[in-house]
C-alpha cells in the first residue's frame, strides 16, 4: 500500500516536472552538436551491440552527437574507473559520460555522489515512460531513481527449455528440484555475485519463503536465518543432481544458453522474454526450445543509463538518453529481429501512428504474450543482493 | 636510464596497491591504516580453495612446462621430430593465450570436438556427458592449457640459453666416457643450462600464479583462482571491495615471491643431493619407452595447436553444429561478414598499439645493448645480472598486483585514456621479452666485422645501419615479431591503463568468450591469433626475400 | 690396435677423400693433416661414433679386432680430445675426472686414482679448485686426464692445440705425447699444424682427396 502510494505520487511529480522544464531543452540540443559521449555498457552481446549502433547512427544524423560503445563485461571496471577518478579529483573531462547502471552499481554510485543529476525531468521523452504500471522504472530495486538515471528497457525472468530432449518443464523451484532429479547433471545456475546468478537465488527465495514481507524492507532488520532457511534447504537438496555437481558454475545467462544448445543442460534462463526466440533466429538455439515462467510469477526490473559526475559531455549524453526513450527507438529495439528488449514506454501514452505499430510488433516463435509471461515480481530491497551473495559464497565456494 | 622510467611507475604502482591494502583510501573516506582487510581476505569464502587451486595451476604449470621442456631437450634434440618442432615454434609462439584457451575448450570440453567425433559411435553419448573436464576445481585444466603454451617459451629460452653452450661437443665428451646421451643431458647440460634460465622460469611462474584472462576462461568458477577472484573485488560496485582487493593483489605478490624464494631453495637443495649422484659413474639408464614419449609430445604439441586453429575455423563457419554431429549441420559466413564489419576500430588500436610498441622496445634494446658495447671497449664492466633482474622485473611482478595503483596515479596526472600511456604500458612487458630474445644473439654477434666495416667508410652509423643491422635483420624482425605478439595479448593492461577507450582484439575476445556464440567467438579468437601470425610471418620471410641471393645469410 | 679399412665418408653422394686405409698399433700416434674442410674432423666423429646424418659412411673401422660400427658411441670405449677442453663448470676438477670413472668403483679408490692422476700430470692438490680459475695449459691437461681416467682403448684429439698459447704447446705437447704413449693405447691425432705431429705415421687427408 506504502509502494501504491509513493508510486503515485512520483507519476504525478513527474508530469509536473516534465512540463516545466520543457523549454530547457533547445538549449541542451544546441549544446550537444558536435559533442562526442563515450558510452559504457555491456558489450556480450552482439545482438545488443548492433542496436546501440544504430541508436548511434541515428542520434549522429539527427543531433549532431557522436557516440561511442565503450564495450565492457562488468560494470564494476566503469564504477571503478570512476572511482579512481573521484580520488584524484577530477570533476571534469571523465572518462565516461553515460553509463547503463542498475540495481546495486546505481545504489553505490548515487549514495557516493558518482552521478550528475537529476536530469530526466529535462528530457521531453520521459513523458512516455509507463510510470504507472511499471513500478520499476520508479525504484530500482527498491531504490528511488529520483530522476537520477534514465530507463530504456524492461526485463523479467522467463526460463528457456529444450522441448526436443524434455516432456514436461518445470512451473516453479519444487518442480525444478524434481526436473533435476529426472534429469541429473542437466540443471544450474549462474553463479552468484554474477548478475543472472543472484536473480534467480531472488526468485527461488521470493518463491519459497513463507512470507514475503521481510524481503522488501532492510535486510538488518529480518531474522535472516529464519527467512532464507527454505532457499538453502533448496539449493542443498538440488546440489548433487546439478550440472557439474554444483562444483562448477556458470558466469552467466549467455554461457547457459551455449550449454542449452549443446545439450549439457536442458533449462537455461534469461532475462529478456524474446531471447529464445532471437537465439532461434540467429541460430543459436535449436528452434524446439520455448520460453516459461514460473507460476507465481518471476522477477522483472529496468534497465537504466546514468550520467557519470564529471562528464563533459553532458548534453550530448542527455541527447542520447532522450533518443533512447523515443517511440522509434523503443520500437526498433523491441523488433525480435533485433533485440527484442520490452518496451519502457506506456503504449497509450503514445500518438495512435506509434501504437499502432507497437501493437503489431510480431512475437518469436518461442516468445510468450505480454499475457502468458504473468505477474512480474517486485525485486527485494536492494540491502538483501549483498546478504544473499555472501550466504551462497559461504556456502557453495569450498 | 630506459629501466629507472619503467620501474618508478612500477614501484608507485605497487605502492599504491601496498597502501590501498591496509586501508588507506582517502577519496572514499577510508583515512585510516588497518588490517582489516587481511582479517577479510582470510577469512572470505572459499579462500582457501582459491588459494590452493592458484597454487596448484601456477606453480604444478611451471614445474611440468620446465620438466616436459626439459625432456624434449634430453630425448628428441635434433631428430627429426626436432625439425618439425623447430619450424612450429614460431607459430606456436604467436598463438595468443586467450586465442589458445578458447580453442582448447571448443576442443577438449565435453561438448568439445574430441567428444563429437567420438560420440555417439565410440561412446554412445547422445548428450554431452557430466563430466568435469574443463574449470575444473582444483585447476587441473587451466594448468594443462598453461603448460601447453609455456613449453614453447621455454623452449625458446633454452635454444638462447644453450647456444653458449656447446652442447654438440659436451655430448662428444660424454657419451666418449660411456655415458648415454640422456645421461649426459641430465647430468652435464641441465646444470649448466638451468642457471641460464632461471629468471625466464621465474617470469613464466609470476605469470601462472596470476593470470587472470585465462584462468577467466578455463580456471575453475566456484571459487575461482585468487587473480580472478582479485579481479573481481576490483571491479565489485562497492568500494570497500577495492581494499580488500588491493589486499589480495598484494597476497598474490607475497605468493610469488615465496614460491621464487622455493624454487631456490628447491635448486640449492638438488645441487646438495644430486651432488655425489652425478658422479657416481651410473651410465645406463632405464628410459625406454621416454623417447618414444618425447616425440608423442612433440607430435602433440603441434597436434594439438593444429587442432585448436582448426576448431576455432569449424565454428566460425557455422550456422548450426548439434552435438554428437562431426561436422556443423549447416554453414554460414554470416560471421565473418559480421566480423569484418565489426573488427576495424580493435584492429587497428590492436596493431597500432603493437608495431609502436615493439619498434620502440627493438630501438631501446639496441640502444642498450649498442651502449654495452660500447663500455666493453672503454673497459668498464658491466653488470650484466643486475640488468637482466631489472629487465625482468616487469615480468616477475604479478599484472594485477600494481596495475590498478598505476591506473590511480595516471588519472592524478590526467594521462589515462591516452593512446600513449597505453603503448607505454604494453611496451613496460614488451621490453623484457625482446630483450631476452633479442639479447644473446646480438651479444654474439662478431664485433669485429662493424669494426673493419668503421674503418671502411669512416663513419660508425653507416657501418652500424649497412652492415650490422642487415646481418642482424632476421633475429631483430624475430624479436620485434614477439615483442608484437606480447602487445596483442596483453588483456589488463589495455583494461586498467586505456581506461576502457581502446577495444584490443584481445579484450574483445575475452568479452565475448563470456558470451553465448561460439561462432563469432571463434571470429575474433581468429583474428586475435592471425595478428601476430601475420607479422611472424613477414619477420621470417622478409630477409629470406631480401637475402635471397646470399647464401651465406641463410641460417 | 685401431684398423681402418678402405674407409669413404660420403656427403651428397661425393666422397671427402679417396678411400684411407690404416692401421694404428698401441702407444703409436698417428696424425692426419690436411687443409681446413678436407674432412679431418668428420673422420674422427666417424670413428667415435658421432657422425652426422648428412654423412655416410663405407669401410670398415674395427679396434682390438671387433669392428665398432654396429655399436653406439658410448659403447666404444674411444675417448676424444677437442681444442676446447669442456671441462664441466658446474663441477670442481676431483669430480671432473670422478666422472670418467667406472660406477662399480669404490670411492675410496676413485680418490686415490684421482690423487694419482693429478700428481702425474703436477697438479697435485686441485682437487677442489673450479675450472674456471685454472690456466689454459692446466685446463687442456685435466682434460686429457679425465678422458684417460676412463681407460678407453683408443684415443682420437681433433686439434687439441690450437687454442694454447705458442709457450705452451710444446710443454703440453710432450706432456700429451707422454702420457698417451705410457697408456700403450693406439691414438690419432688430427691438425693443420705439423709440428702438433708426432713421430709416426702421417697421413696427409687432401692427398687422398679429389
Amino acid at each position: 500500500m506504502n509502494t501504491m502510494l509513493k508510486i503515485l505520487v512520483l507519476s504525478l511529480m513527474t508530469l509536473g516536472s516534465v512540463a516545466v522544464h520543457a523549454d530547457e531543452w533547445p538549449a541542451i540540443t544546441k549544446k550537444a552538436r558536435g559533442q562526442t559521449i563515450y558510452f559504457n555498457a555491456w558489450g556480450g552481446s552482439s545482438r545488443v551491440n548492433n542496436y546501440i549502433r544504430w541508436a548511434a547512427t541515428e542520434v549522429k544524423q539527427k543531433y549532431g552527437v557522436v557516440v561511442k560503445h565503450v564495450k565492457i563485461t562488468d560494470i564494476g571496471d566503469v564504477v571503478n574507473r570512476l572511482l579512481a577518478e573521484k580520488s584524484a579529483h577530477r570533476t571534469s573531462g571523465g572518462s565516461v559520460d553515460l553509463m547503463w547502471i542498475n540495481g546495486e552499481n546505481f545504489k553505490a554510485m548515487k549514495k557516493n555522489q558518482l552521478l550528475s543529476g537529476p536530469f530526466t525531468e529535462k528530457l521531453p521523452n520521459y513523458r512516455f515512460v509507463d510510470t504507472e504500471n511499471k513500478p520499476t522504472v520508479l525504484f530500482d530495486f527498491t531504490t528511488p531513481v529520483d530522476h537520477m538515471e534514465a530507463p530504456w528497457g524492461m526485463a523479467q525472468l522467463v526460463f528457456m527449455v529444450d522441448t526436443a530432449r524434455v516432456t514436461w518443464h518445470p512451473s516453479g523451484m519444487k518442480q525444478l528440484l524434481k526436473f533435476a532429479k529426472e534429469h541429473p547433471g542437466r540443471v544450474t545456475y549462474p553463479a552468484p555475485p554474477s548478475f543472472h546468478g543472484t536473480t534467480f537465488i531472488k526468485q527461488a527465495l521470493l518463491e519459497l519463503a513463507t512470507d514475503r514481507t521481510p524481503l522488501y524492507q532492510a535486510v538488518a532488520l529480518a531474522d535472516f536465518n529464519r527467512v532464507t532457511a527454505p532457499l538453502w534447504e533448496f539449493l542443498d537438496e538440488l546440489r548433487p543432481y546439478m550440472w557439474r555437481k554444483g562444483k562448477t558454475f556458470t558466469h552467466g545467462a549467455p554461457e547457459m544458453k551455449q550449454l542449452l544448445n549443446d545439450g549439457e543442460i536442458f533449462i537455461s534462463l534469461s532475462f529478456n522474454p524474446n531471447d529464445a526466440s532471437n537465439a532461434i533466429a540467429n541460430g543459436e538455439l535449436p528452434d524446439t526450445v520455448r520460453t516459461y515462467v514460473h507460476e507465481s510469477g518471476t522477477i522483472g526490473n529496468t534497465h537504466f543509463v546514468g550520467i557519470p559526475f564529471n562528464s563533459n559531455a553532458k548534453e550530448g549524453a542527455m541527447v542520447f538518453a532522450n533518443y533512447l526513450m523515443s517511440p522509434m527507438a523503443q520500437l526498433h529495439k523491441a523488433k525480435p529481429s533485433i533485440w527484442g528488449d520490452p518496451t519502457v514506454l506506456a503504449v497509450d501514452k503514445l500518438n495512435a501512428k506509434d501504437r499502432i505499430m507497437f501493437n503489431k510488433l510480431p512475437l518469436g516463435i518461442a516468445t510468450l504474450s505480454p499475457a502468458a509471461l504473468g505477474k512480474v515480481l517486485l525485486e527485494p530491497d536492494s540491502s538483501w543482493v549483498d546478504a544473499l551473495e555472501k550466504a551462497w559464497l559461504r556456502r557453495y565456494h569450498k | 636510464m630506459t629501466l629507472v622510467c619503467f620501474l618508478s611507475a612500477i614501484v608507485i604502482g605497487l605502492i599504491s596497491t601496498w597502501t590501498q591494502a591496509f586501508g588507506y583510501m582517502p577519496s572514499i573516506g577510508f583515512n585510516h591504516f588497518s588490517v582489516i582487510h587481511w582479517i577479510r581476505l582470510f577469512s572470505y569464502p572459499g579462500f582457501n580453495s582459491s588459494l590452493i587451486a592458484t597454487m596448484i595451476s601456477g606453480i604444478g604449470a611451471t614445474l611440468l612446462a620446465f620438466i616436459f621442456t626439459f625432456f624434449l631437450f634430453a630425448f628428441s634434440y635434433h631428430n627429426q621430430f626436432w625439425r618439425l618442432l623447430d619450424q612450429a615454434l614460431a607459430p606456436l609462439l604467436a598463438v595468443p593465450h586467450a586465442a589458445f584457451a578458447i580453442g582448447f575448450l571448443f576442443l577438449a570440453a565435453p561438448s568439445g570436438w574430441v567428444l563429437r567425433l567420438l560420440s555417439p559411435g565410440l561412446t554412445g553419448f547422445v548428450v554431452p556427458p557430466d563430466w568435469s573436464l574443463m574449470k575444473d576445481a582444483y585447476g587441473i585444466s587451466l594448468m594443462l592449457v598453461m603448460v601447453l603454451k609455456e613449453i614453447p617459451f621455454l623452449i625458446l629460452m633454452s635454444l638462447g640459453a644453450l647456444g653458449r653452450i656447446d652442447v654438440r661437443r659436451s655430448l662428444a665428451v660424454g657419451r666418449s666416457l660411456g655415458y648415454e646421451t640422456v645421461q649426459v643431458w641430465i647430468k652435464i647440460i641441465l646444470p649448466q643450462l638451468y642457471p641460464k634460465i632461471r629468471l625466464a622460469l621465474f617470469a613464466v611462474l609470476a605469470y601462472s600464479l596470476s593470470v587472470v584472462d585465462l584462468a577467466l576462461l578455463v580456471g575453475p568458477t566456484a571459487p575461482p583462482t585468487m587473480a580472478v577472484q582479485v579481479f573481481r573485488w576490483f571491479n565489485d560496485p562497492d568500494f570497500e571491495y577495492r581494499l580488500l582487493g588491493a589486499a589480495g593483489a598484494t597476497l598474490i605478490l607475497l605468493l610469488v615471491v615465496s614460491s621464487i624464494g622455493l624454487l631456490y631453495l628447491l635448486e640449492a637443495g638438488v645441487k646438495l643431493i644430486f651432488r655425489s649422484w652425478l658422479i657416481n659413474g651410473q651410465r645406463r639408464s632405464r628410459f625406454f619407452l621416454f623417447s618414444t614419449l618425447s616425440n608423442f609430445l612433440v607430435l602433440a604439441l603441434v597436434g594439438v595447436s593444429i587442432g585448436v586453429i582448426l576448431v576455432l575455423l569449424v565454428w566460425s563457419f557455422t550456422w548450426r553444429w548439434q552435438f554428437p554431429d562431426f561436422l556443423p549441420a549447416t554453414w554460414s559466413t554470416q560471421f565473418w561478414r559480421n566480423g569484418v564489419l565489426q573488427i576495424g576500430g580493435p584492429i587497428w588500436n590492436t596493431i597500432s598499439t603493437g608495431i609502436t610498441a615493439s619498434f620502440l622496445a627493438v630501438i631501446l634494446v639496441i640502444g642498450c645493448l649498442e651502449n654495452e658495447i660500447l663500455m666493453l671497449k672503454r673497459g668498464l664492466k658491466t653488470n650484466t645480472t643486475k640488468i637482466l633482474w631489472l629487465i625482468y622485473l616487469p615480468l616477475l611482478i604479478p599484472q594485477i598486483a600494481f596495475l590498478f595503483g598505476v591506473q590511480v596515479t595516471l588519472v592524478i596526472l590526467r594521462l589515462d585514456g591516452i593512446w600513449l600511456s597505453l603503448v607505454w604500458s604494453h611496451l613496460l612487458f614488451v621490453l623484457p621479452y625482446v630483450f631476452l630474445s633479442l639479447g644473446p644473439i646480438y651479444r654474439s654477434y662478431d664485433q669485429r666485422i662493424t669494426d673493419v666495416a668503421v674503418t671502411l667508410c669512416r663513419s660508425p652509423w653507416q657501418a652500424f645501419l649497412k652492415v650490422k643491422l642487415p646481418m642482424l635483420m632476421r633475429p631483430v624482425l624475430f624479436s620485434a615479431a614477439i615483442g608484437f605478439s606480447v602487445s596483442v595479448a596483453q588483456y589488463l593492461p589495455t583494461l586498467f591503463i586505456g581506461a576502457g577507450r581502446f577495444d584490443t582484439i584481445t579484450t574483445e575476445a575475452v568479452n565475448l568468450a563470456s558470451g553465448s556464440d561460439r561462432r563469432i567467438v571463434s571470429v575474433y579468437a581468429l583474428f586475435q591469433l592471425l595478428t601476430p601470425l601475420m607479422v611472424f610471418l613477414s619477420a621470417l620471410f622478409i630477409p629470406r626475400f631480401y637475402f635471397r641471393q646470399r647464401k651465406g645469410m641463410q641460417i | 690396435m685401431l684398423k681402418l679399412e678402405t674407409v669413404q665418408i660420403y656427403i651428397d653422394g661425393r666422397p671427402l677423400f679417396s678411400s684411407l686405409s690404416l692401421e694404428i698399433k698401441p702407444g703409436e700416434i698417428a696424425s692426419i693433416m690436411g687443409p681446413s674442410g678436407c674432412g679431418k674432423s668428420t673422420l674422427l666423429s666417424a670413428i667415435c661414433g658421432n657422425l652426422a646424418d648428412v654423412f655416410v659412411l663405407s669401410g670398415d673401422v674395427s679396434l682390438n679386432e671387433r669392428t665398432i660400427l654396429a655399436l653406439p658411441m658410448e659403447k666404444r670405449r674411444i675417448g676424444i680430445l677437442f681444442q676446447d677442453d669442456l671441462l664441466f663448470p658446474h663441477m670442481n676438477i676431483a669430480e671432473n675426472l670422478a666422472f670418467a670413472l667406472p660406477s662399480e668403483m669404490e670411492k675410496p679408490e676413485k680418490k686415490e686414482k684421482i690423487r694419482e692422476a693429478l700428481m702425474k700430470a703436477g697438479l697435485s692438490g686441485f682437487e677442489k679448485r673450479d675450472p674456471e680459475t685454472l690456466s689454459g695449459g692446466q685446463r687442456a691437461r685435466v682434460s686429457l686426464l679425465r678422458s684417460l681416467l676412463a681407460e678407453p682403448e683408443a684415443i682420437l684429439l681433433d686439434e687439441p692445440f690450437s687454442k694454447l698459447d705458442q709457450e705452451l704447446k710444446d710443454q703440453i705437447r710432450s706432456f700429451v705425447f707422454e702420457t698417451i704413449r705410457s697408456m700403450d693405447i693406439p691414438a690419432l691425432l688430427v691438425s693443420h699444424d705439423h709440428r702438433d705431429c708426432p713421430q709416426g705415421q702421417i697421413i696427409n687427408l687432401a692427398n687422398q682427396g679429389e
